[in-house]
């Protein structure tokens, strides 16, 4: 198992690789994932039929092929050029954005009608109910959710190997191609994989559990 | 502006798609329920399926494929075929989600049901067998029709192993003809048509027998 040491600076690259690309995913997907919640939850009709036709494209095709279509076709169509990490990291977050929308609604959609009818009566305008009533009680209910998008997009990056993105999948084949010992070397890129999700579900864990509202369970509303 | 040809070798793709798809499901389905019963059951199992779970939770599916497929391939000689490897691959972890459906499936089913079935005179097998599943089962349809869009969705990392599926197919497609635009743009919208009428379908299923038999 030693002779995976020698490579050691080509996993720790594929593993940085990896996680940079599954944050900024997540990142562009909490973005995207907020604002088309808040637009289906609160929009009007043409903008709810825009933000699910865009949902479901992004959660009815796999990843691989949007990677394919981001890499090959959108070039194609409108003649800009871009590399193999930007159009990765595009449409990570777009992935990322339609899933986490779902997520988001239901959060949004768990806190109750009757605050918004008193938020209203208390003389707030929509923008600062948003902002000091139902996000703050709706980002912290998204939490146990949001770990599922967590592991399911950090374990989805293996798919950047079709547009050639050195991640950590794609480093595990070059090692084994070069050594010849597939078998030690996807073992241990899948321990990595491994330990990386499950210290990231402990952490997620203790951030929801030191943010969570007293008292409110998700199960009671979820 | 779409050549009928190129839409029929897209088409021949679909059938080894699905059939990943389906084989795979199948595998989780057999797989899914006696563990989520056994974890119920024995306490003892319970540790060793939960490491299971655990283990096709937290690694890629891909990297199973190919830890399967040129890992164990030399010494197991039917992953020497990548269609079998894809299918054993999402399989094993299709059962590490269908167990965990059916987990969540079985716990909704209300503990004084499995009283009743034992002061009856039922066996615990007996009574998961004709009391808990069959509830637990109308409950997890929803969670299922989900797994299966997801399985049609993975099923294009076979593609990576060489399996002439439908992603493949797009991609062979796209060499061929130097267009960069309609293999996989139609191959997309392909998948967006066998995804969602399958898990739409199950989803109203599992609603309708709900009503019909007055579960919550």
């Amino acid at each position: 198992m030693y002779f995976i040491l020698e490579y050691s600076q080509f996993i720790i690259e594929g593993f940085y690789v990896t996680v940079t690309m599954t944050l900024v995913g997540l990142a562009g997907g909490v973005v995207l994932g907020v604002l088309s919640a808040l637009g289906d939850v609160y929009g009007g009709k043409l903008l709810k039929i825009i933000i699910n036709s865009y949902v479901e494209f992004f959660r009815g095709s796999p990843l691989i092929v949007q990677l394919l279509i981001f890499y090959y076709s959108i070039p194609a169509i409108t003649g800009v050029k871009w590399d193999a990490l930007t159009a990765g990291s595009l449409t990570l977050m777009l992935n990322s954005g339609a899933y986490q929308k779902g997520y988001f609604k239901g959060a949004i959609e768990a806190v109750f009608k009757d605050q918004l009818i008193a938020a209203k009566s208390l003389g707030m305008t929509f923008p600062q109910t948003l902002r000091h009533v139902v996000l703050p009680q709706a980002l912290r209910i998204v939490i146990p959710p949001w770990t599922n998008e967590y592991v399911s997009l950090g374990l989805s990056t293996s798919a950047l190997i079709v547009i050639g993105i050195r991640e950590l999948t794609n480093v595990a084949v070059s090692i084994s191609a070069q050594t010849f010992r597939p078998l030690e070397v996807y073992l241990f890129i899948g321990l990595i994989y491994f330990v990386w999700i499950t210290l990231s579900l402990k952490v997620l864990d203790w951030v929801y559990n030191k943010v969570k509202i007293p008292g409110l369970a998700v199960s009671e509303v979820m | 502006m779409i050549d009928p040809n190129d839409l029929l070798f897209l088409l021949q793709g679909v059938p080894a798609t699905l059939a990943i798809s389906f084989l795979s499901f199948g595998i989780g389905f057999a797989l899914g329920i006696p563990i989520a019963v056994a974890r119920q059951m024995s306490p003892s199992l319970s540790y060793l399926m939960e490491a299971y779970e655990k283990a096709f939770r937290g690694i890629p599916v891909l990297v199973f494929m190919l830890l399967f497929y040129f890992g164990l391939g030399g010494f197991v000689p039917f992953l020497k075929d990548p269609f079998t490897c894809a299918v054993v691959a999402l399989g094993l972890r299709s059962g590490a989600f269908q167990s965990q459906i059916f987990r969540g499936a079985i716990n909704s089913v209300d503990k004084q049901q499995m009283m009743a079935a034992l002061s009856l005179g039922m066996t615990k097998t007996e009574a998961f067998r004709y009391v808990i599943l069959p509830q637990a089962f109308i409950v997890a349809l929803p969670g299922l029709g989900s797994e299966i869009s997801l399985l049609i969705k993975d099923s294009s990392y076979a593609f990576i192993l060489g399996v002439l599926e439908l992603t493949k197919h797009a991609d062979i497609l796209r060499k061929a003809s130097r267009s960069f635009v309609f293999p996989y743009l139609m191959a997309a919208v392909l998948y967006i048509l066998m995804t969602f009428p399958i898990a739409n379908y199950l989803d109203k299923w599992g609603s309708r027998l709900k009503t019909k038999y007055g579960l919550r």
